[in-house]
């Protein structure tokens, strides 16, 4: 285990010292997209029984905390190619898993810092509702299947503008068509098929099942959920055992 | 053999860059491979210390095949790698405490404190590195290397970028892992002093092979003891000879310039390749 320990304690201090950059990247975003699309679009919106803004939280934790757990991919990605520190990792005396599950328990601990500053929006927005124990296990599998993307986008891209076209091209749609800010199920085929295939859309309704209560399939979406994370780690695995510097 | 290598092959959208490198070392021993940049000695470095695979070719280590999922023999390795890679946010000691987990060190501290005392770093031991001295950021990743007591340790281009005074200060450093700690030590090194003041023995790397290999003295008089540099209108010309007697005998019968020498590793590498090192 001497792998994962020295991943979680470097990557933590790391974290230390940029302590308030993260808190402000998990505040801004979020309060806008409240702002923009609680305020300015949806204030007196409904989805079914729900209030839109009740809606929305749900989806910006859950946007906001993949934003963060697969943000690692830019720390590896410097690490890697700028600063080289990710050797040292390759050096230790370790099974290339511990490598892995080291970057996703830090991607685990990024992704919760927004989600308490967002349940603060929530409550002063009016739409305080308290999660179901379902939230724990709901977000430990999402924030496992962003910090995983992370990890594989970091470790397969080339140079930071490879990992910059990722981000424009899968994780930026992937925002806008899983069912953050509004139900899938309104849109047009083309948008459905690709929120079948995103992890968010599967992850988003775990989270607003447990936030607002509402039946959505918890197993269903649990189970697939699970296993796109098991995919993800083998493909990890695989990637991290062949990388070079 | 400490470290056995045979036929090591490593290559890059298919070009060699390493074809074909066999060489062995002993416990305790000193190595310089030394060669121009680009001519694999990083890559064979990779490959020796588990952070690459060889496209072909063995490694053994005490007659055991290594590999880079071998964890025993991973942990009697220590690296410095070229690049001073060390978190710049992060304090000297908690540098040194990533290294430790990472190693699984049990006393950490007393570890930490070894090497920072070591490395001479125990004043700024709570300062972030990226507010160290070029100097100082290589010897905290030279103590970082120490830390778990390797038995090998490979330098790639340690004192590379470094102003001469840093750079005594660091062979001072690695003379005294090597000599004092027993520690065996494979430095690679395109400058032709380093590899003259502190290695046992030299191995001369050359378009990914091993163009010629032996102690200082034997390989230098290889070529000679005494060498003459000629400025003639086309370049310097440089002539070799057994002894100084036989020089000055030449030197006497040139008219252009001329200056005499002592041979150095740099006449090995032009007789061999017909080219200087040029970094």
């Amino acid at each position: 285990m001497n792998g994962i320990k020295g991943v979680v304690y470097r990557e933590t201090r790391v974290l230390k010292s940029r302590f308030m950059k993260t808190i402000l990247s998990s505040s801004v975003s979020p309060l806008l997209f409240l702002l923009a699309f609680g305020y300015g679009i949806g204030r007196n919106s409904t989805v079914g029984q729900t209030g839109y803004i009740e809606f929305l939280i749900p989806g910006l934790i859950a946007m906001t905390s993949m934003n963060q757990s697969y943000g690692i991919s830019s720390d590896i990605n410097i690490s890697r190619f700028y600063f080289k520190t990710f050797d040292e990792y390759l050096l230790a005396p370790c099974a290339k898993w511990e490598i892995v599950v080291g970057e996703i328990i830090y991607g685990i601990l990024k992704g919760l810092i927004p989600v308490l500053i967002i349940f603060m929006y929530g409550y002063l927005a009016g739409a305080g509702n308290i999660p179901n124990i379902l939230f724990v296990p709901a977000m430990l599998v999402h924030l496992i299947i962003f910090s995983m993307l992370g990890i594989m986008v970091a470790l397969k891209v080339k140079n930071h503008g490879d990992q910059f076209a990722v981000n424009s091209f899968v994780i930026t749609p992937m925002i806008f068509l899983s069912g953050t800010f509004y139900p899938v199920e309104h849109m047009p085929l083309a948008v459905k098929i690709i929120a079948a295939v995103s992890p968010l859309t599967y992850t988003t309704r775990l989270i607003r099942g447990s936030v607002l209560g509402t039946d959505t399939a918890y197993l269903f979406n649990f189970s697939v959920s699970a296993v796109i994370a098991a995919a993800l780690f083998w493909l990890s695995l695989k990637i991290v055992k062949r990388i070079e510097p | 053999m400490l470290i056995e290598a045979v036929d090591l092959v490593k290559t890059f959208d298919k070009k060699d860059a390493v074809s074909g490198i066999s060489l062995g070392v002993r416990e305790g021993e000193f190595i310089a491979l030394l060669g121009p940049n680009g001519a694999g000695k990083t890559t064979t470095v990779n490959m020796l210390s588990g952070l690459s695979k060889p496209t072909s070719g063995r490694i053994y280590y005490n007659s055991k095949p290594f590999t880079a999922e071998d964890i025993s023999l991973k942990k009697q390795i220590g690296v410095v790698p070229q690049h001073n890679n060390v978190d710049r946010d992060l304090t000297v000691a908690e540098n040194l405490r990533v290294h430790c987990k990472l190693f699984d060190i049990n006393d950490e501290k007393k570890a930490i404190e070894r090497a920072l005392e070591f490395s001479g770093l125990t004043g700024h031991m709570d300062k972030t590195a990226d507010k160290l001295s070029g100097g100082m950021k290589r010897r905290l990743v030279i103590a970082r290397a120490l830390l778990h007591n390797p038995r090998v340790l490979f330098l790639d281009e340690p004192t590379t970028g470094l102003d001469a005074s840093v750079r005594r200060n660091i062979w001072d450093f690695v003379r005294t892992v090597n000599k004092q700690q027993g520690c065996t030590v494979i430095l690679t090194t395109h400058y032709i002093e380093e590899a003259e003041v502190l290695a046992d023995r030299v191995i001369i790397i050359d378009r990914g092979k091993i163009a010629a290999e032996g102690r200082v003295e034997p390989l230098k008089e290889s070529v000679g003891r005494a060498a003459l540099d000629i400025y003639t209108e086309n370049g310097i010309e440089t002539l070799h000879f057994a002894d100084r007697q036989e020089a000055i005998h030449k030197l006497e019968s040139i008219t252009d310039e001329a200056k005499l020498r002592d041979v150095t590793l740099e006449d090995v590498y032009i007789k061999i390749t017909g080219r200087r090192i040029d970094v």
